[in-house]
């Protein structure tokens, strides 16, 4: 806190230098705006504290909406404000355009997150702390990304993880969800080594605002970064406390967790390999290639398998996480390749799906929190004809499973396009051994796209179409106003940023290191492409479906049932997640290693009974974690026999410590 | 626009709009006297679309909007396709690009749309179809992505029209990156086309339908319009073939003759196929799809390595 405070006084001392005469009219209003929104947010959470709950998520949403200003003039206007990046451990505070981009889609969806909050958190005591977490949450995280030196960065890096930890604890307790939320703790700790690694020995050579680290010392830096920020970020293999953390929170915390948090985990890592060991090597984007594949094809492999909404949502984050990675990685590799144009494409082709997979993803985590609200459980099989119930939070939540299946002409398209691309100009450029492991990513791209496509086919179908599978469908209606208006604001985003991409790309651009111009147009233009003309394309598909519609004409005959085979479409005919995926889980049989299993009851012999289990485990806990868990365990059980409870042990202990660093002092080790 | 663009324009038009019911007609004819039955005339889909035409639309219970509207999005999608892809190495600039990649994401908004007018039914068999079909594009797609990479190497460029051009004199085919993705682009070709050995377009069995299942439901113009898709994705797959894969050297006009040829060639050899080989076991065409990655693969390394062929 003593930390943050000093911060922010010499945030402040460093803001009032720069208001001091020579500072643009942009720069002004964007230290007014974020200095107000942040006081804003502090006021929300002193608000939440004292229970005066609708109040405090107002002001909470009054500051976030400063704040995104903020971020729009910098990013915009191409400046910074406050301090620069520096290596001394002292507090420091800023904003420079990368961090505006992201303070950007922090307010994106933190407005709709609060909006949701305000139908969803009571006016209760729980309600307040509720409230006041989450204000310091989202403050958090902005704090992340004013944070110019290492102190602020880590201070506000473990307020992040720890603050969400606690709003799951307050939301449910249950033993499950204590068991997720400490598994969360675990793996973000332990993978999070990696991140105080990075950062502080970057800081000791002083290349965090100066010259960037080479040789070993860069090596070591980029692994311990990877782990570190990919672990948070959710990346294959590292990434198995996100499908169990995210489904947990309460929906407007899972909009944060993976529309904004996991991704400032990745623009930790755009900080370090980007610019303070700039230029990272060939194999550093290599890897980031093969990580960035195994978590976009595996992430939505196993979120086809799932059977309840939130925990698909969470594993398909994972997969777009694996797309942005993609994306870094392709850009390292250009870069390394001296191709700067298609580097700094890629570049913002990864911001461009960062901001795209925040505004689907916060659409669908609420969209499904609003669902619940109506009707329960959240089981894939046991929803279903909520279209009709609940049009404008249903057809919100389709316009968003559409986007993120990557669909033309909506947002996620244009973003998965340009990452298509900036991959196939790696073999197209010059051709080298890369140029293999380059396409292979392609194909992984390629298959994650179909993939995607499978399995929000079979979301919007399971929950929203058909006919209700349960008696709580039957029932069901729209959700409050707050939670209703931000599915579908978030949604109207997911159709207006998919024409608006070529607007926005250019400035995305200029992000990258290099300096390479773009010009804002209603294309993407970019070079050796047939280019994406993102706006014409909408207005195309508009026109030729319109015009289809009149020619088909409006001549019906009288509704009919659906054909059966000639029996009544009973519910027990209706298809299941299981069954609309069975084609895919045989053919992948061999890497899922599916459990399936028929009982059968026989007496006398008439069949009784047939009972049928089935379940795709997931081998990255059972195969990877679960041996490395248990060993864990069993080595933390053997180390308990140390503390023994006696006096003389540990004075033993004492002893042999003191006489060891006496031998070591001796040996001239150590002193 | 120049006389040329606009002869383009009207191939592009007319002929994946007014022909393309042409193609499978006579795919259907060759078949029949391959074996040994004399079979419908090319013109029957155009029979069919116009019977079709004639009759209402039935909306089954339970449907919505969805059910509505997908078979516009898929016809409409098909329709863009049309637009975007270069005849003769010639595209008129109809503002919508000519990029490969878009055209794999437009072939992914119809099927979308059509699966998901499957799940508003509810209807087992579509749903049974709409599964499978895009199980199948799962591997299709990655195949697919890979095939346009090779195919763009010569022209350094995914624009459809540079790669036109690029594969026109028949150079590329010294490298053995372009044999594999031949190979690639035919199986992509089978998949999207919905024919033998990938799916039984002629099956009245509604369990081994994988492209009719989705359409079960369907009637009147809305059936058309469908149908008229799936011909559509026959013109539109056999003219990728034609103008990325095969040679077709010389000026527009030598060009646009050379289109036909290939499609006059193409069409018989879809024929032949759907007559020798058996349809696939369902689990066996991933591996079809897989085998076809593996070959791309294949030749890209051996691109790399400097091998010619």
């Amino acid at each position: 806190m003593l930390l943050c405070g000093r911060g922010i006084c010499t945030g402040t001392f460093a803001i009032c230098r720069a208001l001091d005469g020579r500072a643009s009219a942009n720069v002004s209003v964007a230290i007014v705006a974020s200095l107000v929104g942040a006081g804003c947010l502090l006021g929300g959470i002193v608000l939440g504290i004292v229970r005066r709950v609708p109040l405090a998520l107002g002001l909470q949403t009054a500051g976030v909406v400063l704040l995104g200003v903020a971020g729009v003039v910098l990013l915009v206007g191409g400046e910074s404000v406050g301090a620069g990046f520096r290596s001394e451990v002292e507090p420091a505070l800023g904003l420079d355009p990368l961090s505006g981009f992201f303070v950007v889609v922090l307010g994106v969806v933190a407005v709709p997150a609060l909006a949701y909050a305000r139908n969803s958190i009571p006016a209760t005591a729980a309600g307040g702390a509720m409230a006041a977490l989450t204000g310091g949450f989202v403050l958090a995280m902005a704090g992340l990304l004013a944070a110019r030196d290492v102190s602020v960065f880590l201070a506000c890096w473990e307020l992040m993880t720890l603050l969400p930890a606690a709003a799951i604890l307050l939301y449910a307790r249950d033993a499950g969800v204590r068991r997720a939320v400490f598994v969360y703790l675990a793996v973000t700790h332990i993978g999070g080594v990696g991140v105080w690694v990075a950062l502080l020995t970057l800081a000791s050579h002083g290349a965090i605002g100066g010259v960037p680290v080479a040789g070993g010392l860069q090596a070591l830096v980029a692994i311990a970064a990877l782990v570190g920020f990919a672990t948070k970020a959710g990346v294959m293999p590292f990434h198995v406390w996100l499908p169990r953390a995210h489904p947990v929170a309460p929906p407007h915390l899972s909009a944060l967790m993976s529309g904004v948090m996991i991704e400032l985990a990745l623009y930790g890592l755009v900080r370090v390999l980007f610019e303070w060991l700039a230029p990272a090597p060939l194999w550093v984007g290599l890897l980031l290639l093969a990580l960035g594949g195994l978590s976009a094809l595996g992430g939505v492999v196993y979120a086809l398998m799932q059977h309840e909404l939130k925990r698909l949502l969470a594993f398909s984050s994972i997969e777009n996480v694996g797309i942005v990675v993609l994306a870094l990685g392709a850009s390292l590799v250009l870069a390394s390749r001296g191709e700067t144009t298609w580097s700094a494409l890629a570049f913002g082709a990864a911001l461009l799906h960062v901001l795209n997979h925040a505004v689907f993803k916060a659409a669908l985590f609420l969209g499904a929190g609003a669902i619940a609200h109506r009707v329960g459980s959240l089981e894939l099989d046991r929803l279903g004809g909520l279209l009709r119930r609940m049009p404008w939070t249903a057809a919100g939540f389709a316009v968003a499973a559409m986007a993120i299946a990557g669909l033309p002409p909506l947002n996620g398209f244009a973003s998965e396009w340009l990452t298509l691309q900036s991959l196939a100009r790696l073999p197209l450029g010059q051709t080298d051994g890369t140029a293999l492991v380059v396409a292979a990513a392609l194909a992984a791209l390629g298959a994650t796209a179909a993939l995607a496509v499978l399995c929000f086919v079979k979301v919007i179908g399971l929950v929203l179409l058909g006919e209700p599978r349960r008696p709580e469908c039957e029932t069901a209606s729209e959700p409050p106003a707050g939670m209703r208006g931000a599915v579908v604001g978030l949604a109207a985003l997911c159709v207006a940023l998919g024409p608006a991409a070529g607007l926005i790309l250019p400035r995305l651009v200029e992000l990258a290191p290099g300096t390479v111009e773009l010009r804002p147009a209603a294309e993407i233009a970019a070079p050796g492409t047939g280019s994406l003309p993102t706006l014409a394309l909408t207005l195309a598909l508009a026109a030729a479906i319109l015009g289809l519609r009149r020619l088909r004409g409006t001549r019906r005959a009288p509704a009919a049932p659906v054909w059966a085979s000639g029996q009544r479409a009973a519910p027990s005919l209706a298809w299941t997640s299981a069954g609309f995926t069975k084609t895919l889980r045989l053919a992948l049989e061999g890497l899922l290693r599916p459990r399936r299993e028929v009982e059968t009851q026989v007496r006398g012999g008439v069949l009784l009974a047939i009972t049928y289990r089935g379940a795709v485990p997931h081998l990255f806990d059972t195969r990877l974690y679960g041996p490395f868990e248990r060993t864990a365990m069993r080595s933390a059980r053997r180390a308990r026999r140390l503390q023994s409870g006696n006096l003389r042990a540990y004075l033993l202990y004492l002893v042999v410590l003191v006489l060891g660093m006496l031998a070591l002092v001796r040996a001239g080790v150590i002193g | 626009m120049t006389a040329q663009t606009l002869a383009a324009a009207a191939v592009q038009v007319i002929g994946g709009v007014a022909l393309a019911p042409l193609l499978p007609g006579t795919i259907q004819t060759w078949k029949a006297r391959l074996q040994g039955r004399r079979g419908p005339s090319p013109l029957q889909p155009y029979r069919e679309l116009r019977r079709l035409w004639s009759r209402s639309r039935v909306t089954p219970v339970p449907s919505s909007a969805i059910y509505e509207l997908a078979p516009l999005v898929s016809a409409a999608s098909a329709l863009l396709i049309l637009l975007l892809l270069p005849v003769a190495s010639t595209a008129p600039d109809w503002g919508l690009g000519n990029d490969a990649f878009v055209l794999v994401g437009l072939l992914a908004l119809g099927r979308f749309a059509i699966a998901l007018a499957a799940w508003d039914t509810g209807s087992g068999f579509a749903l049974m179809g709409a599964g499978r079909d895009l199980t199948f594009a799962v591997f299709a797609e990655a195949l697919l992505l890979v095939v346009l990479v090779l195919l763009a190497l010569p022209a350094g460029s995914t624009d459809l029209v540079a790669m036109d051009a690029a594969a026109a004199d028949g150079a590329a085919w010294a490298s053995p990156a372009q044999w594999a993705a031949v190979a690639g682009l035919l199986i992509v070709a089978l998949a999207e086309t919905g024919r033998q050995p990938i799916d039984n377009p002629d099956t009245h069995l509604e369990l081994t339908m994988v492209h009719e299942g989705p359409l079960l439901e369907y009637a009147g113009r809305d059936l058309a319009l469908l149908q008229w898709t799936a011909a559509a994705r026959h013109w539109i797959v056999l003219v990728l073939v034609a103008e990325l894969a095969l040679p077709h050297p010389g000026p527009f006009g030598v060009q646009l003759l050379a289109l036909a040829t290939s499609l006059a060639v193409l069409v018989p050899l879809l024929a032949m196929i759907e007559t020798a080989q058996a349809k696939l076991r369902i689990l066996r065409v991933p591996l079809l799809l897989g085998g076809g990655l593996v070959l791309c693969l294949m030749g890209l390394a051996a691109n790399l390595l400097g091998v010619s062929a």
